[in-house]
């Protein structure tokens, strides 16, 4: 009857695994209505021996983190309150802040970060490069229609080097030399029938795949020379590039590319499919089918899940290990409109990041599937692309015109610490 | 003389050779009876006449079957009775004396009296005969003898089977066969008795014959014959007890078979008639043509016992059961108030007022509020009887009279098992469940929707006079082409090789390049276009002042406009026929040439009709055949291109149809009317619609089926769209399944519109929907 009504007393085990927050591993006797706040404290005051001073926590009971009342997360998952519960915490992933908002002409429809530089692709047909303290560098004009995305290829003190695609159906390749500020294209890949939706570049920055609007998924070279035959002059003479591999299988739009390892590829597409290729086999490896048109899905090297966001506000987490179709491990709600993009971090492992055209962005972790850790608002439209290439900012460009950088919570900490 | 006849026939009875046998008449036997008794003791004194008489009668029903099994053996003898008559009388004489003499020696009257037969009662009857004397016998009717049977009752007193005691009084004891009195023989009294009995030798032998008040004596055969009756002797004399045994069948059991041929074989089957006769009987037994003789014997019963029936049909043992298990329940009375009270609060006891009108309602005493006068009574005791309780009772007793005795079944169909059984929504997804993107930019209520085959981009045509370019993933406007009359319908080209979107302004239809997507497919469209072929065919002159083709103006060229076709009326609908082609476009005001078919390649115009059966509201290509769909206001009429020649006429019995939509298979249509129906129409099952949906509640202005997905969906002014499933199924005995799933209501209302057009995606299972709040909606 008490534990009904969350009064019961719950025995429970602290566990961490971060040595330096460790407390000893004795049972408590904790009231099952304490939510995070309460056993904060109570985690706090255990840690005061310890010399160390306010920390926020977060908990994970049964690899979920607490969110409300410890009872009703128990009796959510059927766990009775008999047993002794294990309860890690990890130190709470502190909130992003709002650092910047870059201004451009027109929406903002990919942004992608390295270093300390931020290239955006604008509806206006530009290429932008700002550096993450907010300074415009370059316009690039080039395409003939809006930019769809864009990646970098190599970033060294001298250059820098990058692709963008457009829905005038040509991906193009640039070099931009940092001291003197001049960019110079590269070459022009042209092979698309459509318009290309998706860009990524290899790990070994050597090719890039492309995937459009014509259902097809093409490998290029993102090499300087156009490595099989002719001089870079010539190239730069032609200015044209054909695909090193065109890869058709998908029946739809092809939304989202990304890199798994060297010779692997995972592609999101509008016909509800998420596909993995082999490039060395040319041809398809695995294929999960969701019952939802995918506009946008990550891979995280960390974990080897792969999330993706579609029209229906939900985000859902697939795992390509598992060949027995379509596995959703978790469905995180939380959106309210449309997600058109995700990504996941590339230093933390449970940690990912999700725009949506409900003008919010979302830092989740995926181990909370209710709720998501912080909402970054900021965006005045519907945001069209995030970034979190660099760990230590969240970018995002909307339909509002803007780019906005948030710094990351652990970067301003670092920032700190080094301070 | 007949009393010796009489016995003589009585003699020989018993044996049938002997042809002597008289029984001129078939003996009355009660007397006989009488009689016996009477001579049982024949000591007694018998004063008593009446006495014996009623005795007699008493016991005379008793030996009447006994007669009856011999009257046979008296028939056919007559004849020779009376020849025999007279010699044997003689006879008779003698043996009377001589049983006289020895009454008791047994051995001789057996001889004498050879075998009295069984029948003593008709030997006795004989002997009467002679006395009396009065039957008029005509021994020459054997006839009436042979008729004649012995139970028959005595014929020479014609009085019949009475008491005879009633003719005591009286001097004569009945009627013989002429009406004559047949006179009591003079009756001595007590003392002449005794003198008889004294002097009379034959006195103990003389009995009375109660037909016929005659005294009669006994002959002594008839004495013997009594008395081997009396002693349990075989009444006939002459019957040899110990005449040798004759074996007519031996007794002895042969050791060997008579005869030494076994049986047939077929003896030891049961034989096939009998089997059919049987089973015939047990047949008819079921049938129950046939009744066994226990049955027959019920029925006799059931007809012969008494008759009764219920006065109330109801008061069955059915009936008392219902009683017990559903009774009628005495209706609910209102508990007493507090008026009710035998001492109530002063204000429920009537004032003046109230008592005049409780008193004046007298002759409609159901307007009272109160059917009585409330009263105060110090205590209960002084309440006096209820004076109206007698009366109660009676009214009540007449309510139960009335009340009926059947009870009405309430027909309880559960509400639920009146809607049909569709499958749950959930099983049925995808399909929009949410608006995802509103595409905002047009100034005035958007007409119409179009997207392209591809899925990428859609455009839309509005009031503000602008078609809009939009990317339908991210809510994009890329292009505005301004046109210089209100856009009233836009219909992207469906051949994915072309770039080309239809556009009716006013009286103008743009052939419109959108210049998105394939860049190559753009150019190759704006060759196509550039070009107009060499007109070879003339057209006539009726086409030429309805439509004239041309290209568009540089200035107009720059929006992307190439080709325009003027029309003499504004065009309010424009559809492209599948393969991209052929567009037809519908002038409402055109009159007879209100629908045109338009062909690109040649840029040529053709009118169909040329009588116009209607107000002509929008047309239709259909997919797979070359068929065209003709909606009037009232129906739609199917007409076979290739051959010039209506195949079907569709009657929608609906006031104003506003639009329609074709299954991609072809065989099913849907039709949208301004009277808030939709219209389901199997082209296969009939002309009839073959589901009506009321689902908005305003008029409809537009359907639409997905091309890929079941799905079709509808826009109303009341703001909403609905989502429909609707399964076709490739198995033609299988009716296609509609189940409404979602409405989407997120549209504001303007100046009476809601949704004006809806249009599915070409791929995925989401729908647009166009409003006069100048939005277009995506729902995913």
């Amino acid at each position: 009857m008490e534990a009904e009504n969350g009064e019961g007393q719950v025995q429970v085990h602290l566990k961490t695994k971060q040595e330096h927050y460790a407390v000893p591993d004795v049972p408590y006797a904790i009231d099952g209505s304490v939510s995070t706040t309460e056993l904060n404290i109570f985690l706090n005051a255990l840690l005061q021996s310890k010399g160390a001073e306010g920390v926020d926590f977060d908990f994970l009971v049964f690899d979920e983190y607490l969110r409300g009342r410890l009872c009703d997360h128990l009796r959510e998952k059927a766990i009775s309150f008999e047993d002794a519960i294990d309860i890690e915490y990890v130190e709470r992933f502190p909130a992003p802040e709002p650092q910047d908002c870059l201004l451009h002409d027109d929406w903002v429809s990919a942004v992608k970060a390295c270093g300390k530089w931020i290239l955006t692709g604008c509806y206006d047909n530009t290429i932008n490069i700002w550096t993450n303290k907010g300074k415009h560098k370059l316009t690039i004009p080039g395409h003939t229609a809006p930019i769809k995305a864009v990646d970098w290829i190599s970033m060294d003190d001298e250059n820098g080097r990058f692709v963008s695609t457009s829905q005038d159906q040509t991906a193009m390749l640039w070099q931009w030399n940092i001291a003197s500020n001049a960019v110079e294209c590269v070459s022009v890949c042209k092979g698309h029938e459509r318009g290309v939706d998706s860009v990524c570049v290899s790990p070994d920055a050597q090719r890039f795949a492309t995937g459009s609007w014509d259902t097809m998924l093409k490998i290029w070279s993102a090499g300087l020379d156009d490595t099989s035959e002719g001089t870079a002059k010539r190239v730069k003479e032609s200015g044209v590039r054909t695909p090193k591999m065109t890869l058709q299988g998908h029946r739809e739009s092809i939304s989202a590319v990304q890199w798994m390892d060297a010779t692997t590829l995972v592609t999101g597409s509008w016909d509800h499919t998420l596909k993995v290729w082999d490039l060395q086999l040319e041809g398809i490896k695995t294929e999960i089918s969701t019952n939802k048109s995918i506009f946008d899905a990550s891979y995280s090297k960390l974990n080897r899940l792969i999330v993706t966001a579609s029209a229906d506000k939900n985000l859902r987490l697939y795992d390509a290990r598992t060949n027995q179709g379509s596995v959703v491990r978790n469905t995180y709600l939380g959106h309210n409109a449309w997600v058109q993009t995700v990504m996941w971090s590339n230093t933390e492992e449970f940690l990912f990041v999700s725009g949506s055209y409900d003008t919010q962005n979302k830092l989740w972790d995926c181990r909370s599937p209710k709720a998501p850790l912080y909402d970054l608002l900021g965006h005045g439209e519907k945001v069209l692309d995030i970034d979190w290439s660099n760990p230590k900012y969240i970018v995002s460009g909307g339909a509002d015109n803007t780019v906005r950088v948030f710094k990351s919570g652990k970067a301003t900490i670092e920032n700190m610490e080094t301070k | 003389m007949t009393k010796k006849q009489a016995i003589k026939r009585k003699v020989k009875e018993p044996e049938p050779t002997n042809e002597q046998s008289s029984a001129s008449e078939p003996s009355d036997n009660e007397e006989d009876d009488d009689l016996l008794q009477a001579v049982k003791d024949p000591g007694e004194d018998t004063t008593d006449d009446e006495g014996i008489d009623q005795e007699y009668q008493s016991d005379s029903s008793e030996d009447l079957e006994f007669e009856s099994d011999e009257e046979g053996n008296y028939l056919g003898r007559k004849a020779n009775n009376e020849a025999e008559g007279d010699a044997e009388e003689d006879e008779d004489d003698d043996e009377e004396e001589d049983e006289d003499s020895d009454e008791a020696s047994e051995d001789n009257d057996d001889a004498e009296e050879e075998k009295p037969s069984s029948s003593m009662t008709a030997a006795v009857q004989t002997k009467v005969e002679p006395i009396i004397q009065i039957i008029p016998r005509d021994p020459s009717k054997p006839e009436y003898e042979d008729s004649d049977t012995s139970d028959e009752e005595d014929i020479r007193n014609t009085v019949g089977n009475i008491p005879m005691h009633w003719y005591d009084e009286y001097k004569h004891i009945g009627y013989d066969w002429d009406a004559k009195k047949i006179v009591k023989p003079p009756k001595g009294d007590q003392i002449d008795d005794f003198l008889r009995k004294i002097e009379d030798p034959n006195f103990w032998r003389t009995v009375k014959d109660p037909q016929t008040g005659q005294e009669v004596l006994l002959t002594d055969e008839d004495i013997a014959l009594i008395k081997r009756v009396n002693s349990g002797r075989i009444p006939n004399a002459e019957h040899d007890e110990y005449a040798p045994w004759i074996e007519w069948f031996t007794s002895e059991v042969e050791k060997m078979p008579i005869k030494n041929v076994p049986d047939h074989k077929r003896s030891f089957l049961p034989s096939v008639s009998e089997k059919k006769k049987v089973s015939r009987m047990v047949h008819a037994l079921k049938m129950g043509w046939m009744k066994t003789t226990e049955e027959v014997e019920r029925e006799k019963q059931k007809k012969r016992g008494p008759k009764f029936y219920m006065l109330w049909e109801t008061d069955t043992g059915r009936e008392s059961m219902r009683r017990i298990h559903d009774p009628v329940s005495a209706p609910k009375r209102d508990l007493p108030g507090h008026a009710e009270s035998y001492n109530p609060p002063p204000e429920y006891l009537f004032d003046e007022k109230e008592t005049k009108e409780w008193l004046k309602q007298k002759d409609e005493p159901h307007k009272r509020k109160l059917h009585f006068m409330p009263q105060k009574f110090k205590s209960l005791r002084e309440v006096p009887a209820y004076s109206r309780y007698l009366r109660e009772r009676f009214l009540r007793c007449l309510d139960l009279y009335l009340c009926p005795r059947a009870k009405r079944v309430k027909l309880n169909i559960d509400a639920e098992y009146l809607i049909p059984k569709l499958p749950s929504p959930r099983d049925l997804q995808p399909f929009p469940t949410v608006e995802s993107l509103v595409y905002r930019g047009h100034t005035d209520l958007v007409r119409s929707v179009s997207v392209e085959p591809k899925g990428e981009y859609m455009a839309s045509g509005s009031d503000d006079k602008t078609v809009k370019i939009w990317e339908i993933a991210t809510g994009r406007c890329i292009r505005t082409i301004e046109t210089n009359d209100v856009v009233r319908c836009v219909a992207w080209c469906p051949n994915a090789k072309l770039s080309i979107i239809a556009v009716a302004t006013g009286s103008r239809l743009l052939l419109i390049n959108p210049k998105v997507g394939d860049k190559l497919l753009i150019k190759k469209t704006d060759d196509l276009l550039a070009a107009s072929p060499s007109l070879d065919v003339i057209d006539n002159e009726r086409i030429k002042t309805a439509v004239q083709w041309s290209n568009a103006e540089p200035e107009e060229q720059e929006k992307g406009v190439r080709v325009v076709i003027t029309h003499f009326k504004p065009i309010r609908q424009v559809t492209w026929h599948g393969r991209g082609d052929y567009l037809a476009t519908v002038m409402p005001e055109g009159a007879n040439r209100s629908a045109l078919i338009h062909q690109l390649s040649k840029r040529r115009s053709q009118i169909p009709f040329s009588k116009s059966k209607g107000l002509i509201q929008c047309v239709l290509f259909h997919p797979v055949k070359p068929c065209f769909f003709v909606a009037t206001q009232h129906n739609i009429r199917i007409y076979d291109l290739v051959k010039q020649e209506l195949i079907k006429k569709l009657l929608t019995n609906s006031k104003w149809i506003s639009g329609m939509s074709i299954h991609p298979k072809g065989d099913n249509l849907l039709v949208s009317t301004y009277d808030k129906k939709m219209l389901w129409f199997d082209l296969d099952l009939s002309t009839k619609p073959y589901q009506t949906m009321r689902l908005h509640r305003n008029a409809v202005r537009s359907v639409a089926f997905h091309l890929r997905y079941p799905l079709f969906a509808s826009g109303s002014d009341d703001q909403a769209v609905i989502v429909s499933h609707g399964m076709v199924y490739n198995d033609l005995l299988q009716n296609p399944l509609i189940v409404p799933l979602k409405k989407l209501q997120t549209h504001e209302k303007r100046d009476e519109f809601g949704v004006l057009d809806v249009s599915w995606h070409p791929v995925q299972p989401w729908v647009f929907s166009t409003g006069a709040d100048c939005t277009i909606r995506l729902y995913t």
